[in-house]
């Protein structure tokens, strides 16, 4: 069995949430199939909290094995560094996460916020927000960039805001089951995060023709006027649908980049920069003389049921 | 007399919390609430664009992000005095739904019923069979009700893309049309939860159950197989046994701000809102000019009285060591504590066996849990008709954007009946960004301290006169505290939990 504690920090309890859409492994799988024991979870342990306590104080204590510490949410460090914005009988959570964090084997951070910071984190962040080893973009959070789980490895960012409910489910599966669980430069597990939004969007036609939407509500691309991150941002929400039915573009909601260190960015997060009429960012790794050139002919070459944008999506 | 000052910790609630009440004899004499997390998600909103509030505030809370851009959503359209198409509005409450019907479930199974798989309670003669339906992951409801929820949300999924935070909801409209395959999949959706509802909830027909109107009946009812050995059954049977019925009322004064935009008549509401006042029992229209938030009690930089949420500030001031002593502000209707709830929105929108209920026995625990379940009721019936609705308004527009020159200036506000009650979000929008933003959850209303009068908030006087048989298990706290449905991130400032037992002389 690999025990798990899930501690709360400065949470919406949204990945709490999608954790509970997970089917393949669902949350019950996890427990029932994959030899997962849960330690103690805040939404759904059914203990007194004296239980909770108790087994608090037998890790950290050592007596109680720790095989995989989840923290959701952002760290919270305010006032003055001491992190009592956010307090567990008048304590610093920011503490106990320092302490269980050196006696887990692994430790996870679930979302965004746990994982660099997040939406708490945005600018003027009110309650100093860090992540567990990544301040935004900058390596070093809540733990120094060195630091090490007892299994040899560094905070496992499964990042999303929330974060999607099979990258979690299926992270920790592996980790319960011991598998090699490469990761990323942001400490990403790859299999999650190796694929760009964008990917699988059913918009792509639209965009692979240059056939953009200027406002919302259109069946077209959302790319270059309306914000989306999706050719830029790492997360499988087009491969792997959420809810099992779809993702948020093609549900006509611009990608946010919400698995990105910058999420969310400081701009207006439903329009798109650009320089003359390219955007200012450019898909992942896009050099932008080439790009214009391709857009041009692409534009040209648009069927007339896409240029009249008469395809569903 | 035997004092005790107890700080108790809850679990499965959305967020921790600390309650800190006063035993004398064993019974509760005071109670406070105390939220421990500071975020600042008002703060972070100030000099964004206006829609960006349609991405920030929906992670103020998990549970119930699409109420949060319902209300911001709301608000924009108020400014900027735009026009939403019908479509746009039974998508809109559609979701609504969707969200509304996994919380209600959520809260009921995985949050409420397991105080009542408490060892203390294995003499009970409903024990066994309790177990059998309700232990945490083993229990027969337990399990249907994470398969149910985790099926609902897919309706938010078909039009938002996701459950939870998703912004598909924008000034005008929402982002994607209704067309066949939408609806049918939504239809599937509501037919199998329906039926689980029906069979095995409640025991009845959704109209032979919501005919129900009185509450002779449902006693009567209660006796017969068929809604007895339902799982609402033998909530109700459980219960009732502990007394639940007969404690916990609270502030007897309730909010509704009216459950689901009408599609015909943008400003009317399915169900209608309005504020009950619990003294003379009389019902009257809601003036949002009357609410106002203190901060006597609470960790901000203080002002005297109450403010308009568009006057309001939030400038943290964190003094742990003095008679403030929570994250959450005190909003007041008034000068009166208020609850809000499936209670009040089933008491003021018109429920017969609501209202007959609560005539019979008062405002109780018990019944604020069956009006949830109730709900769900007629959460099945209004999604039912927004989807009929929609299937035969197929190709008639979903959103009308706003032209740039309509993107004024002003101040506003969006009020929606979240899952756990009446939300709003004032906000004011100076050059082009947002100048103010203040959310009022339905959670600040409840859990709300102490106002300027020293008047408690609702959780605060629903706990007095609480007598707790074991300070070291204290399960009947635990019955009230998530009866109310406590959501803690869901104030915006607050929340969290800890423990210690002290004796004073």
């Amino acid at each position: 069995m690999a025990t798990l504690f899930w501690l709360q920090t400065g949470a919406c309890g949204g990945d709490s949430l999608a954790i509970l859409s997970a089917e393949a492994p669902s949350l019950e799988q996890l427990l029932s199939d994959h030899g997962v024991e849960i330690l103690w979870h805040p939404s759904l342990s059914h203990q007194p909290m004296r239980q909770h306590d108790a087994i608090y104080q037998r890790i950290v204590s050592g007596e109680q094995t720790l095989d995989i510490l989840c923290v959701e949410g952002s760290i919270v460090t305010a006032p003055r560094g001491t992190g009592l914005y956010d307090s567990y009988r008048g304590r610093a959570k920011m503490e106990m996460v320092r302490e269980l964090a050196q006696q887990a084997g692994v430790v996870v951070a679930m979302g965004t916020c746990a994982a660099f910071g997040g939406v708490h984190a945005a600018a003027p962040n009110p309650g100093d927000c860090l992540g567990l080893q990544f301040d935004r973009d900058r390596p070093g959070g809540l733990l120094p960039p060195e630091w090490r789980s007892r299994r040899g490895l560094p905070v496992v960012n499964v990042s999303g805001c929330p974060a999607h409910p099979h990258s979690m489910t299926q992270t920790l599966a592996g980790l319960a089951a011991g598998w090699p669980l490469p990761l990323d430069g942001l400490n990403r597990p790859q299999a999650f995060f190796n694929t760009v939004v964008h990917q699988g969007c059913t918009r792509n036609e639209y965009h692979e023709y240059d056939i953009e939407e200027l406002e919302p509500g259109g069946r077209a691309c959302l790319f270059f006027n309306l914000g989306c991150q999706g050719p830029m941002t790492q997360a499988v929400c087009n491969s792997d649908l959420w809810n099992g039915v779809s993702s948020k573009t093609r549900a006509g909601v611009p990608c946010f980049g919400c698995t990105s260190p910058t999420f969310p960015r400081d701009a207006d997060l439903f329009s798109t920069p650009k320089i003359g009429d390219i955007p200012v960012r450019l898909p992942l790794g896009v050099e932008r003389a080439r790009y214009m050139a391709y857009k041009n002919l692409a534009r040209a070459a648009a069927p007339a049921r896409v240029r009249d944008k008469e395809m569903d999506v | 007399m035997a004092r005790v000052e107890l700080n108790l910790n809850l679990n499965r609630v959305e967020g921790d919390l600390e309650i800190a009440v006063v035993l004398e004899d064993g019974v509760v004499a005071e109670a406070r609430t105390v939220g421990t997390l500071y975020r600042g998600f008002e703060q972070i909103m100030l000099g964004r664009a206006p829609r960006d509030g349609l991405v920030i505030t929906p992670r103020v809370c998990g549970i119930c992000g699409t109420a949060h851009l319902y209300a911001s959503v709301l608000a924009l359209e108020q400014i900027w005095q735009l026009p939403v198409p019908p479509n746009a509005v039974r998508i809109r409450n559609l979701c609504l739904i969707a969200e509304g019907i996994q919380n209600d479930l959520r809260q009921t199974f995985l949050f409420f019923t397991p105080d009542f798989c408490n060892p203390r309670y294995r003499d009970r003669p409903w024990f066994d069979e309790l177990m059998a339906r309700f232990e945490p992951f083993r229990g027969s409801v337990y399990r249907q009700t994470l398969a149910q929820s985790r099926q609902a949300v897919e309706i938010v999924a078909q039009f938002g893309g996701q459950w939870p935070h998703s912004s598909y909801m924008l000034p005008g409209g929402v982002t994607t049309p209704p067309d066949l395959r939408r609806i049918l999949a939504c239809r599937s959706v509501l037919d199998d939860i329906q039926r689980w509802y029906e069979q095995v909830i409640v025991g009845a027909g959704l109209d032979e159950w919501l005919a129900l109107d009185n509450a002779d009946a449902y006693f009567g009812w209660l006796e017969t197989p068929a809604h007895a050995d339902s799982a609402l059954g033998l909530l109700s049977r459980s219960a009732r046994s502990l007394g639940l019925h007969a404690m916990a009322a609270g502030t007897p004064h309730m909010l509704s701000f009216g459950a689901w935009c009408d599609p015909q008549q943008a400003s009317g509401r399915l169900l209608p809102g309005g504020f009950y006042d619990g003294d003379s029992a009389t019902l009257s229209s809601f003036d949002q000019q009357l609410v106002n938030e203190h901060v006597r009690h609470s960790w901000f930089r203080p002002y005297p009285g109450g403010r308009h949420p568009l006057n309001g500030e939030t400038v943290p001031d964190f003094q742990p060591n003095s008679d403030r002593y929570t994250w959450a502000k005190a909003p007041r209707y008034g000068d009166k504590a208020v609850q809000t709830g499936p209670l009040a929105e089933l008491m003021i929108g018109g429920d017969a066996l609501i209202r007959s209920l609560h005539a019979a026995e008062g405002g109780n625990a018990w019944l604020r849990q069956f009006a949830r379940v109730r709900r769900i009721g007629y959460e099945l019936a209004c999604a039912r008709r927004m989807l009929d609705e929609l299937s035969a308004a197929i190709g008639q527009p979903h959103i009308l954007n706003p032209a740039k020159s309509a993107e004024i200036d002003g101040e506003g506000f969006g009020l929606i009946m979240a899952a756990r009650g009446a939300l709003g979000h004032w906000l004011k929008i100076k050059d082009g960004a947002i100048a103010q933003y203040q959310i009022v959850t339905p959670t600040a209303w409840n859990a709300s301290p102490r106002d300027s009068n020293g008047l408690p908030g609702h959780w605060e006087q629903s706990l007095v006169g609480v007598a707790v048989q074991d300070p070291d298990d204290p399960i009947e706290i635990g019955h009230i505290i998530r009866s109310h449905d406590p959501c803690l991130v869901c104030t915006v400032h607050m929340l969290d939990s800890g423990k210690r037992l002290r004796f004073a002389p």
